[in-house]
């Protein structure tokens, strides 16, 4: 016989009764002022166990028990509820929480690194070309005129890095239509920006800083990899992923949790990552090849970049190398490209 | 003590000694963040399908640890039930994305059975919740019909094109809502509570206003200066002012809802202060942001410890009074596709 104190609520009302209650084999037997119920344990639904809530068996007729007595239904009700009792053993002990927090880690670890990116790449496939566009209309108006003022360079030079420019993209017949925007962009420094659908800024700064015209190709080069690969697009439905997963994972809370959620992932996503970076690369080497250049100038104006940045120590600004981190493999890379 | 009292007790009682009953909220920290950590990695290992199970967990754990008088709430949704929903919800995203893709032109008239839609999604959601919610075995129960959450917004509806009349539609649609809720048998009543509330509003609105013109002069000041320094300033300004508004109006407003509420014998007193709750929520999200979302559970937690902790329910009459009304099903795909849509349903 298993005994335990319980409240009985008839089902009809709020009214609440203490009650003492006999649990045999077959049958539980109820017993209050003025109350002696017998029921078959079969007609008994007992709730799944949460945590250290109070325990509720639900009776025939809509009638209640409710009990704080745990170790008592369990040892009625041993065999109820396998997979949610499995659950509430997991929970209640420290180590499954923390070999399950060691799972859920990993797992948004992967996501982050390898899971999105790739499901990143394979959306971006079914995104139209207009949809692209449209998205690097609405960034090119974000920098226009608040960040960025057309360039100050004169007519001429800016004709001669247009006709680089056509030399470049003769012929790519990709879909894309490329434009090359000169732009005078007030705390980004030396800096070249490719806008999904084909737009490419380049900064005064930068032109400035290049010792030859063929280092202004290598950057431009590796900027249309970046367009090419859709990686503008890609690093949008990216970060779009992430913010869904965020939300789902921890959304249950408040709307103010997944505003907390996000704040870190944008934190996280400013630039490329190394990945495409490379692909970048690759493209740019591959380029500088077709149309008779050297990937050796990319080798050159990334030296350049990095050197003016160390130069200025107070680095606050947006230039190139704080977005394309010049690590000695890429240049590297570059100087033994075949 | 004999056996409870009639059906027509609870809206009647005889006003005696007054008694006040403190909302108590047991739930541990620890126990939780183990409920909360164990449920998401289950969710994980089954690419979303035990979320379903993730959610009825961590809501029976909630609820069984809200106590008024020393008995708790329990909430009875089955996880199967809100499982069927939720792909609904995801089958319905689809074909609205899935049009958008392949006819794009006419995907706007899919907003069309949306608009015409939410009122019914609402209507359900809140039937869903409301029904599988009990205290002391009592169930509540949502009775705002369709048709009448449908008058609400098309006679109301419009304000929200004038940004400044918003408040009294939300004002027009909490009312509706909290007037169709019943625990058992018993109707809430739900005393004029348009002046706290619009007021509420109108302090923010003229907060917004201050803030919106200090943020332009600070731009002005600030001409010429470094430019990310002060984008980034601007920015930080401006969510740190909607957040503050946020939290003034959501303390406010619960006030002046749950001030006006009546059940039967019950009112209750809600005295959530603006300044703790910015704290609170400020407080909050920089202790999620750094802990990568780690300290959710400890945030959820603390922010329902603090609501029970500001309301009280005053009885003039006893507790155990409230009939049971009869057994009726709700759906529960309305609830899901509102929770997927993110309409704000809280009262």
């Amino acid at each position: 016989v298993i005994e335990f104190e319980a409240a009985y609520y008839d089902g009809r009302t709020s009214a609440r009764k203490p009650v003492h209650v006999r649990g045999y084999t077959l049958v539980i037997q109820i017993v209050g002022e003025g109350l002696r119920l017998d029921v078959p344990l079969g007609k008994v639904h007992v709730d799944p166990p949460v945590g250290g809530t109070r325990r509720a068996l639900h009776l025939p007729d809509g009638a209640q028990l409710q009990t704080d007595d745990h170790a008592a239904v369990e040892a009625l009700f041993p065999r109820a509820h396998a997979l949610e009792g499995w659950v509430h053993g997991l929970e209640r002990r420290w180590p499954y929480a923390l070999a399950a927090l060691v799972f859920a880690a990993a797992f948004a670890w992967w996501s982050a690194v390898d899971g999105l990116p790739r499901a990143a790449k394979i959306a971006a496939g079914f995104v139209p070309a207009t949809a692209e566009a449209k998205l690097g209309e609405q960034t090119l108006s974000f920098f226009e005129g608040k960040v960025c003022r057309p360039s100050a360079l004169g007519a001429a030079r800016q004709q001669a890095l247009q006709r680089r420019f056509a030399t470049l993209t003769a012929g790519l017949a990709d879909g894309y239509s490329y434009r090359l925007l000169p732009r005078d962009c007030r705390g980004v420094g030396a800096n070249a920006l490719a806008l999904p659908g084909g737009a490419i800024v380049i900064t005064d700064a930068l032109v400035k800083l290049a010792q030859s015209d063929d280092q202004i190709s290598a950057v431009l080069a590796h900027e249309l990899g970046h367009v090419r690969y859709r990686h503008g697009l890609r690093m949008a439905l990216q970060a779009a992923g992430l913010a869904a997963l965020a939300a789902a994972l921890f959304g249950d809370a408040t709307s103010i949790t997944s505003l907390a959620t996000t704040l870190p992932t944008a934190l996280l996503q400013s630039g490329y990552s190394r990945e495409l970076e490379t692909e970048a690369d690759d493209y740019a080497f591959q380029r500088l090849r077709e149309i008779g250049l050297s990937p050796k100038a990319f080798a050159e104006i990334m030296l350049l970049l990095e050197k003016a940045h160390e130069k200025k120590s107070g680095g606050e600004s947006k230039d190139y190398f704080s977005t394309h981190p010049a690590t000695a493999k890429r240049i590297q890379r570059a100087l033994s490209a075949p | 003590m004999g056996l409870p009292s009639t059906d027509r007790g609870a809206g009647t009682s005889v006003a005696g000694s007054e008694k006040r009953h403190p909302v108590e909220f047991t739930a541990d920290t620890g126990e939780y963040f183990r409920i909360w950590i164990v449920n998401l990695a289950l969710t994980i290992a089954t690419l979303g399908i035990y979320s379903a199970w993730a959610k009825v967990r961590k809501r029976r754990y909630f609820y069984g640890h809200t106590r008024i008088d020393g008995e708790s709430f329990e909430y009875r949704a089955k996880p199967v039930a809100i499982l069927k929903g939720r792909l609904i919800a995801v089958a319905a995203i689809a074909v609205f994305y899935g049009v958008g893709y392949v006819a794009p032109l006419y995907q706007w008239l899919l907003w069309i059975p949306l608009l015409i839609g939410g009122p019914w999604l609402l209507v359900r959601s809140l039937a869903f919740n409301a029904y599988n919610t009990a205290y002391r075995n009592v169930r509540f129960r949502f009775e705002g019909t369709y048709k009448a959450c449908l008058k609400v917004v098309l006679v109301y509806g419009w304000l929200v094109l004038f940004g400044i009349l918003y408040p009294y539609f939300k004002h027009r649609l909490i009312r509706f809502v909290a007037e169709n809720h019943r625990y058992g048998t018993t109707r809430f009543e739900v005393a004029d509570f348009k002046k706290p509330f619009i007021g509420a509003y109108a302090n923010a609105y003229g907060l917004g206003f201050v803030m919106i013109a200090a943020l332009f002069g600070l731009g002005f000041a600030a001409m010429g200066t470094k430019f990310p320094l002060l984008f980034f300033g601007g920015v930080v300004l401006f969510y740190g002012g909607l957040f503050l508004l946020f939290a003034y109006l959501r303390a406010r407003t619960t006030n002046a809802i749950w001030n006006a509420v009546r059940i039967g014998p019950l009112t209750f007193e809600s005295a959530l202060r603006a300044r703790d709750m910015i704290w609170l929520y400020f407080s909050n999200l920089l202790a999620i942001a750094f802990t990568l979302g780690l300290a959710t559970p400890w945030a959820v937690v603390r922010a329902m410890r603090y609501r029970a902790s500001k309301t009280t329910v005053v009885a003039s009459g006893p507790l155990d009074g409230f009939a049971q009304a009869e057994a009726q099903q709700v759906s529960v795909a309305g609830e899901e596709v509102a929770e997927l849509f993110d309409i704000d349903i809280a009262l």
